[in-house]
Parts: structure tokens; sequence; C-alpha cells
């Protein structure tokens, strides 16, 4: 599961490709934990390229979540494709984790 | 001489011993030609080798059984064997095919070299060789042997390690069918829970231990319980917290805590019990309960994605609404639905592993597929029916072993309700 890193002004976008699912957890958890030691206020999790998330994947988003707003921080989801949206939206998770369509919606949401 | 008789004596180092072959290394000098051994043997003798000799190839053999030389130095021309037949002995031998030799020649010619290597020497000693060359090829040959002695013993650990793991294996699988022994003991026995209900399920855990465990309990004559309980992850950790929380929904328990089996409250109460684990671990759960004498099933899911009630008259639909996982929310309430069913509905319960398959192209065969296998099997048994969801589940992702757990329980209400509930 390839996972590239992409700073922003407005925070870190990891551009996920591949699914998240539990083989890959330790994958997404490194990547995120270096995202969290480097400060970051807004982590984006581009979801674009990611055709399947398992109930393992989903708890780590959540998981992430939680830690980010431990420190006042945020994560945010992009662009998740029509099968994964529905396997979120099952849980609540847009109730929990905000979801946009486009990086420049995830922007304005964090800066209003 | 100290190296000079008897033929198999084992000498003792003299206080020579060169830089870094401390304690003494032991060569074996096989040579028939009585001046050169002494001549040789004295050498290394005196470079603080301990120095073993033998006059021909089968007394060497004998002598390199017993001791297990660190270096074989071998003539090439000798009688009873010669040098390369020795070679090619050794090479045989179990105890000894990673000796180390020196074949000493008085003509080491091109061709010589390559019969001798061919037939399993090292390498080469020239019987006219300077004192220096004598060391630098016996230090080399010693290095050579010391890392192979090395590696025999790292091997040899290796594998009485992998013997002990194979032990230790074994032991483990023991309890692991133990305990899946146990955890199948939980799940409710095929046929009928209660008058009026027939119920058939199959179950694939991805390994020994399964996570996804389900439950159809008969509250009293007259009321059925039933959850599906999904847990994130799959393996050990996952079926102890699927087995705590199999506990918890006991319908004994639960009537002891509630007074009712409602699923709402059932839900509330395991979401404040099971929060999400440090290593973001979790359940969905879906519970329900059915009245038997009115088909009256009410619901309730904690992120599950929902039991499929299929009816004969009408299309099959999805009982579930969106909501929290079991733990992502301590505060989280969960609302209950309610539908009536009629005699011969069908109910499936079932993990995500049934469907999240993917095909080797990667797409998933998903919610749509599972169900369009269950409205084609109205017409056949229950068991049928959850047979083909598997088969169908099978064909698409082209392999028989399930990556995740993979439950589906079929419940059929059979006759007329009140007729089955009182008479």
């Amino acid at each position: 599961m390839p996972i590239t890193e992409r700073i922003v002004p407005q925070g870190t976008i990891l551009d996920v490709v591949g699914d998240l699912t539990y083989a890959n957890r330790a994958v997404f958890k490194a990547a995120v934990e270096k995202v969290k030691q480097s400060g970051c206020r807004h982590l984006m999790v581009n979801l674009e390229q990611v055709r399947f998330v398992d109930s393992a994947g989903l708890g780590l988003l959540v998981l992430v979540s939680q830690s980010f707003k431990l420190v006042q921080a945020q994560v945010s989801l992009l662009k998740p494709q029509s099968y994964v949206r529905e396997i979120m939206s099952l849980s609540n998770i847009p109730k929990m984790i905000p979801i946009y369509e486009t990086e420049e919606d995830a922007f304005t949401a964090r800066a209003a | 001489m100290m190296h000079s008789s008897p033929m198999t004596h084992i000498e003792e180092a003299s206080s020579l011993s060169p830089e870094f072959e401390t304690p003494a290394r032991t060569i074996l000098l096989i040579e028939d030609e009585p001046v050169t051994r002494a001549s040789m043997g004295g050498r290394l003798t005196r470079l603080g080798y301990r120095v073993l000799e033998a006059e021909n190839g089968l007394v060497g053999l004998d002598v390199a059984r017993r001791v297990r030389p660190d270096l074989l130095i071998v003539d090439w021309m000798m009688p009873e064997m010669d040098g390369p037949t020795f070679c090619e002995a050794v090479r045989r031998d179990p105890l000894l095919k990673s000796s180390q030799i020196l074949l000493m020649t008085a003509h080491d010619t091109p061709a010589q070299i390559a019969e001798g290597l061919a037939r399993g020497a090292d390498d080469f000693l020239s019987k006219a060789a300077s004192k220096q060359e004598i060391i630098a090829r016996v230090q080399a040959g010693l290095r050579t042997s010391r890392l192979v002695r090395e590696l025999e013993t790292a091997g040899a650990q290796l594998a009485s390690s992998m013997r002990l793991l194979q032990v230790k294996q074994v032991e483990m699988e023991a309890d692991l069918q133990s305990a899946a022994t146990f955890v199948h003991s939980l799940l409710p026995p095929q046929g009928n829970p209660v008058r009026g209900i027939a119920m058939a399920w199959e179950y694939q855990p991805s390994l020994l231990l399964g996570g996804d465990l389900f439950g159809v309990m008969a509250i009293d004559a007259n009321n059925l319980g039933l959850y599906i309980l999904d847990a994130s992850g799959h393996g050990v950790a996952a079926a102890l917290r699927s087995a705590a929380v199999m506990t918890f929904l006991r319908a004994d328990n639960i009537l002891q805590l509630f007074g009712s089996y409602d699923p709402a409250q059932v839900l509330f109460e395991a979401n404040r019990r099971f929060p999400l684990s440090a290593e973001g671990e979790y359940f969905t759960l879906w519970v329900g309960h059915l009245h038997l004498p009115t088909g009256s099933l009410s619901y309730a899911s904690a992120g599950h994605s929902g039991t499929l009630l299929s009816s004969a008259e009408s299309p099959s639909r999805w009982l579930t609404h969106a909501s929290f996982p079991l733990g992502f929310d301590p505060s989280a309430q969960y609302t209950g639905e309610r539908v009536s069913l009629k005699p011969a509905d069908r109910l499936f319960l079932l993990s995500d592993g049934i469907y999240e398959v993917s095909s080797p192209t990667g797409d998933v065969w998903g919610r749509a597929r599972f169900q369009a296998v269950v409205d084609a099997g109205k017409r056949t048994s229950l068991s049928a029916t959850i047979a083909s969801c598997y088969s169908a589940a099978r064909d698409w992702q082209q392999a028989q072993h399930f990556p995740d757990d993979a439950a589906v329980v079929g419940i059929e209400l059979i006759g007329r309700l009140e007729e089955t509930c009182h008479g």
C-alpha cells in the first residue's frame, strides 16, 4: 500500500493507494505517526485511490482521528470512492471525521 | 620427534602458537614418505599447531573420523589410498564432508590442480613451498575451517531451536484447537431453536479461531433473541474479545440486567462496556428480538452492515441504519426499529467477511451480489441458500479460503405464527 506524503500550507496530505485493511495497518500507522510527530495540525487522508476499507481500516481511521483531537489537531478524509463511502456511512464515520470532495474544501473548512 | 611416531599419535602443540591461532588447531598430515612427513610435521609443530600423522589415506580417514581435525593436509601419491581418492572419500562421509583439505603435490600442473579440485580438494600445497607460503595456505585453510565449523554450530543450534519451536507450535495449535472447540460450542446448534423457527448456519473463520460470533437464543417459548457480532481484525485476540461480548449477550445475563431483551438497550450497554481498544479494535453488532406470536421483530444496529430480510412476496431488504460501532463514541445512542415478519419469511444474519471478498482484479463482491444470491434461492432450503452464498463468494474471489471470518445464519419462520407458538 504506497502512501505519499504531501506537505501543503494548510497541513499534510497522505495520498493512499490500495486497500486500507487489517493487513496494511502497520504501513498506514507508520505514515500517520510520522506526520503527527512533525507537529502537523491538519492531516488529510486522500482516499481517492483506495478501493476498499475493511473494519480494521475504519477502526484505525477513528483511532487516528481521536489521537489528533487530543492534541487539538484534525483529521479529514478526501474523496472516498462510492463503496468506501457506503461502508463509512453505515458506521457513521462522517459524523466523526469530516469528508471532503476536494482539497480546497478541506482547506476552507479548516480555516473557517 | 613429536611429529614422527607413532603414525596416529596425537602430538601436543608447541609453545610457538601463531598469532590468532590459539588454542592450537589440529592438523592431520597424511603422507607416506617418512622424510617429507617428518619435515612438514616439524614445520607445522614449530608453528604452534597440534599435528597428527598418518601414512596413507586409509589410516588418515580413520584418524579423521575419530578426531575431526581442523585441517587435512594430504599427499597426492600414496599407497593404499591416494590423495584424490581420500578427498572423494571425505566428501562422501557425512561426518567429514565439510573438512578443509590441502592437497600436497610435487608437480602442481594446471591439469593436476583441476583434477584435485574436481575430486574434492580445497587448495594445493607444493612440497617445495616456502615457509611463508605454507603458513599462508595453512592459515587460509584454518580460517575457512573455523567459518565452516561456526556455520555448522549455528546450523545445529538453529535445528535445535526449530525442533523446540515445532514442539511449541504443536502445543499452541492444540491450545487453539481446544479454544476453537470451546467457541464453537457457544454457537447455537443447527435445527430449531424454538418451535416454529428453522435455523441453519455456516461459519468459516479466517484462522482456526474466529472473531465473528452469533447467537440465536430462546428467551422463552414466545421470544427469540438473536445477534451477530463482527470483530474488527481476527485471530486469537479478536476471538477472546468476542467471547467476552458473547458472554455479555447471553439471554439470561441481559434479562438479569434489564428485565427484557431490548436491542437498543443492549447496544447502549455494550457500547459502554466495550470501548475502542488502543489498537483501534472494536465490534459491530446487530441485535434482534423476535416476538413469535405476532412475528414482530425489533432490532438495533451498532455500525453493522445489517441483516437481510427475505420475504416470499416482496424484494429482500436490509434491516439496518447508520450508527456508530461499539466503542467509537461513548455517548452514542442507539435506536430500535420494528418490522413484522410473516410465515416463510427468512432472516439472514451475516458478517462482512462473506461479501467483502475481492476478485483477482480487486473488485469487491459486495452486499448487493450477496442479496442477489439470497433472492435467487427463495425456493431452495435455508442451508442450500447459504451454501450458494459461500459458493458464489468463493467463485468471485477464486479461492476457497476467506481472508476474514465469514458467517451466515439463516432463520425461517415456518407455519402460521399463532399455531406454531400455541399449538
